[in-house]
């Protein structure tokens, strides 16, 4: 006797098996009486599985609907916030001048300290008013929506694949 | 006529806010209790479920149209849940989450046949058992199960939800109900 068709006996109960394959799988039923127990069994199981789905606790879908409008526009504000361009350009060029300040505003005033250990404290000075700004406070954001990005390129992957 | 879901979802990704608040409004009680169905959680189901409508507001246009908009739209409800219970799994390693609530509320949603009273109750025990059992099975193996039973797919559908081969759906629902038959035998 040929391998017994496991794997197919649920599409052959559910009628999806092509006819060729149906045909193949009803002779084997014929002479495999521990397979045609497991069709018996399964075809039970599932009887009981469809007629005993159960349904989740009830929703007010107005309320689901408007938390979900809510969550949306809080996604879009952050969204837009990112792809804003001009804060985006103010932040750099801040950060820009922020940088020469560290660097050139230490050179101006000279003093009798060695000169290096006054631009790293000018920089470390500089560096704490760089950190208030608004860029680097929401980096975290940047890291969920790139998160965000790349599960979204999953998908568009797996649609493709 | 009504638009097809497809024919929404196209215009979703041009941002009509009508086609997608229809889109919503036709999905949501199905989105809800799929992922409710995976889950066994209702605020959780809540939440992936909106979850999954933000990423279709944000993912329409790369919805080739090739699929049926069903088929799309549960991979990605069911991919927020297989991963919501992977990191669930990864905090919570004795899987403290599974089959949690199918308890006591179980014997409540069940319809009440016009049967003897004491067969109901051994009947209710035994599909209580038997869905707790579905709960402990492998994530992607209740996926399947789910997908079958509940939303009547047929295995080629539950394929493309899975994302993989048909051959495995095949694997998935041949371990998945052979592990339930062997519970069941236990408890008879
Ligand atoms: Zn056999």
């Amino acid at each position: 006797m040929r391998k017994h068709p496991e794997t197919d006996l649920v599409p052959y109960l559910r009628g999806e098996l092509p006819p060729a394959e149906r045909e193949r799988v009803a002779r084997h039923l014929d002479e495999c009486p521990d397979c045609r127990q497991d069709t018996d069994q399964l075809r039970e199981l599932l009887g009981e599985l469809s007629r005993s789905v159960a349904a989740p606790p009830a929703v007010n879908w107005a309320r689901y609907r408007a938390e979900l409008h809510q969550k949306l526009d809080a996604r879009r504000e952050r969204r837009a916030w990112w792809w804003r361009p001009l804060p985006l350009a103010l932040a750099t060029s801040m950060a820009g001048v922020l940088l020469f300040i560290a660097v050139w505003g230490g050179r101006q005033v000279p003093t009798a300290g060695d000169p290096v250990t006054f631009e790293e404290a000018a920089i470390a000075r500089n560096l704490g008013l760089l950190e208030q700004y608004q860029v680097v406070e929401r980096l975290d954001l940047l890291e969920e929506d790139l998160d965000l990005m790349s599960d979204l390129d999953g998908l568009a992957a797996g649609r493709q694949g | 006529m009504e638009p097809s879901d497809e024919a929404l979802c196209q215009r979703a990704a041009k941002r009509d806010e009508a086609a997608f608040e229809l889109l919503v409004e036709r999905y949501q009680g199905r989105a809800y209790r799929l992922a409710w169905s995976i889950l066994r959680n209702p605020e959780d189901a809540r939440d992936l479920s909106q979850e999954a409508f933000i990423r279709l507001y944000e993912s329409a246009g790369s919805f080739g149209g090739r699929a049926k908009f069903s088929t799309w739209f549960y991979r990605i409800v069911v991919n927020l849940c297989l991963d919501q219970k992977r990191k669930r799994r990864w905090w919570r390693p004795w899987g403290g989450d599974e089959g949690d609530d199918q308890g006591e509320s179980f014997l409540e949603r069940q319809p009440a046949p016009v049967t003897d009273p004491v067969d109901k109750l051994g009947r209710d025990r035994t599909m209580k058992d038997l869905w707790a059992a579905v709960d402990r099975l492998a994530p992607r193996q209740r996926a399947a199960v789910v997908l079958q039973v509940q939303e009547e797919m047929a295995t080629y559908e539950i394929a493309e939800v899975l994302k993989c081969s048909e051959a495995t759906v095949r694997v998935h629902l041949h371990r998945a109900l052979s592990a339930l038959r062997k519970t069941m035998k236990e408890k008879r």
